[in-house]
């Protein structure tokens, strides 16, 4: 369990976490949904101690991280894909962080399997590439077997096996009821993976809450329908209280209602419906409509690019 | 700083030929205490503390350029106990190579200088005060080197203020006109072990004990500060 409250870290004139409070829960996976510059890695460095908050605080079950006797026993975490000394074998780099929590010689080797590095846990890490270097820092996260794990971004430069990998181990994780805490900028792999979610825009959250209720609750359920008689049905469906949004000749898009209802208007009126299509919000709609306002780096439309 | 010794051993033996037939050089030699064998193994000094001060500086930067400083933060949250047990290993480490790097150098110096006719007796108490007083400064300047590291966290800017201390400054100071860099000189790390290994006072330099605590500062301020800042700052 995490407890953030109040947390705050600026940096010179520039504020990178604003008064964030938040908790992540024991026995789910808790998405960290941000764009870019957002502050999820400046929260997640502040949980494990390595920045100091400019004022608030934030707990890693109970005590501040700092404070916890074996902190690796207790928070496992993936900060930054290369965490390691480049001239350091794998191996080594486990060892010796093995080392400094009385943990067993094979449980290195245990992660070391777990993770898949076998082949090239002799080798220097700066050799690494950029799947290697997440997955060495997946194994050092696992060493301590923590009740906690804080993933920055761990899906990024894996491949498509190893996505799906990291995937299903934070399911696994999770579901013996540890902690997991995930960040990622992306909203597709949040929803594979993600129970609940926290998103993050300019340093403050936007939203908390499981994931079923953001995909579902800001971009709304909308329907589409075609009918032959739009305008009649239009005036019909705005009577009920929808808002309705003419897209093409006879098709239209029905917000506020249910599908249900809306045949039912149409049938009591004698208007022909011939399609009738529930939408369902993508979460990737869902997180451009949260995040729109807040996102730090705007790109220009294509069209104004060339100007 | 074997090889340094050997080479030494050398040149002080052909500087010793010379002096018997030069009354000058021997007028030079007698400045110098007369024995001009005992300072031979320690006569790599210089290097041994440029190559074991750097050992000290990277042990630190390339921490924070690696990114390795995360996990070993991570590790060890109160940040100190990392920072200590660093301190000691490079110390312990550089006075233990230095130690043995002297004394193999002596081992190899002896029988060339003793084909020379110069007497080297490594079981002397100057020869063991010289071992082990240089031993020390080298440890010592490991210590300033993971100081330097630990605050400036950058391995190129860490070494270039070391060599600035250690082999800038003195020159720098000597070049500049005017007592109060004459005296300053003094003051400067590289210039505390003549007083400490001497055998009587060398006049133009502090005496032992002030030496001793010289040394002593410029080792405890950069390693607390280091501390302090390693503690405080983020990583």
């Amino acid at each position: 369990m995490i407890e953030a409250n109040g947390l705050t870290k600026v940096y010179g004139a520039k504020t990178a976490v604003a008064g964030v409070s938040f908790t992540v829960r024991a026995g789910q996976v808790t998405g960290f949904l941000g764009p870019n510059g957002a502050g999820k890695s400046t929260t997640m460095r502040m949980i494990m101690g390595l920045d100091r908050p400019t004022s608030g605080s934030v707990t890693v079950n109970g005590l501040p991280y700092v404070r916890h006797k074996a902190p690796l026993r207790e928070v496992g975490a993936l900060l930054d894909a290369k965490a390691v000394h480049t001239s350091r074998s794998a191996y080594n780099h486990l060892l010796a962080m093995a080392a400094t929590h009385s943990i067993p010689k094979a449980r290195v080797h245990e992660v070391i399997e777990m993770t898949g590095l076998d082949a090239v846990a002799r080798k220097k890490a700066g050799g690494f590439s950029l799947g290697m270097g997440q997955r060495l820092g997946i194994a050092a996260a696992l060493l301590g077997d923590p009740q906690t794990l804080i993933l920055d971004e761990p899906v990024n430069g894996l491949d498509p096996e190893g996505v799906v990998w990291v995937r299903n181990l934070v399911r696994y994780l999770a579901g013996q009821g540890r902690t997991v805490f995930l960040s990622s900028h992306l909203m597709s792999e949040m929803a594979q993976t993600a129970d609940h979610l926290i998103v993050i825009g300019r340093g403050r959250v936007i939203a908390d809450a499981p994931i079923r209720d953001i995909i579902t609750g800001k971009g709304q359920s909308r329907v589409r329908v075609r009918t032959d008689q739009p305008d009649r049905l239009s005036q019909l469906l705005a009577a009920l209280g929808a808002s309705v949004d003419a897209r093409e000749r006879e098709l239209l898009e029905v917000t506020g209602l249910e599908p249900k209802t809306i045949a039912g208007a149409a049938l009591e009126n004698q208007v022909m419906v011939y399609e009738l299509t529930p939408l369902v919000a993508s979460l990737e709609e869902a997180y451009m409509e949260l995040t729109k306002d807040d996102v730090e780096y705007h790109s220009l439309p294509a069209a104004e690019v060339g100007k | 700083m074997v090889g340094f010794g050997a080479l030494s051993a050398w040149g002080t033996g052909q500087f010793a030929n010379a002096a018997t037939r030069d009354p000058q050089a021997a007028a030079r030699m007698a400045s110098q205490g007369g024995d001009l064998a005992i300072s031979v193994p320690t006569s790599g000094i210089a290097f041994a503390q440029l190559i074991l001060g750097s050992l000290g500086v990277l042990l630190m930067s390339s921490e924070f350029t690696t990114g390795m400083a995360r996990s070993t933060f991570a590790a060890v949250p109160r940040r100190l106990p990392a920072f200590a047990a660093k301190l000691v290993v490079v110390m312990v480490t550089s006075f233990v190579v230095t130690a043995l790097s002297t004394w193999v150098a002596g081992l190899v110096a002896a029988p060339i200088l003793d084909n020379y006719g110069l007497k080297l007796d490594l079981g002397s108490s100057q020869s063991v005060k010289l071992l082990v007083v240089n031993s020390i400064y080298v440890a010592a300047v490991a210590a300033i080197g993971m100081a330097l590291g630990t605050l400036i966290r950058n391995s190129a800017g860490g070494i270039m203020s070391l060599v600035g201390i250690f082999f800038v400054a003195p020159i720098a100071f000597q070049l500049i006109p005017g007592d109060f860099f004459k005296e300053a000189r003094k003051y400067l790390p590289g210039n505390t072990v003549e007083p400490l290994t001497a055998a009587q006072h060398v006049p133009d330099t502090l005496e032992a004990w002030q030496a001793g605590l010289v040394l002593g500062a410029w080792v405890a301020i950069p390693v607390l500060l280091a501390a302090v800042l390693l503690k405080r700052r983020d990583v």
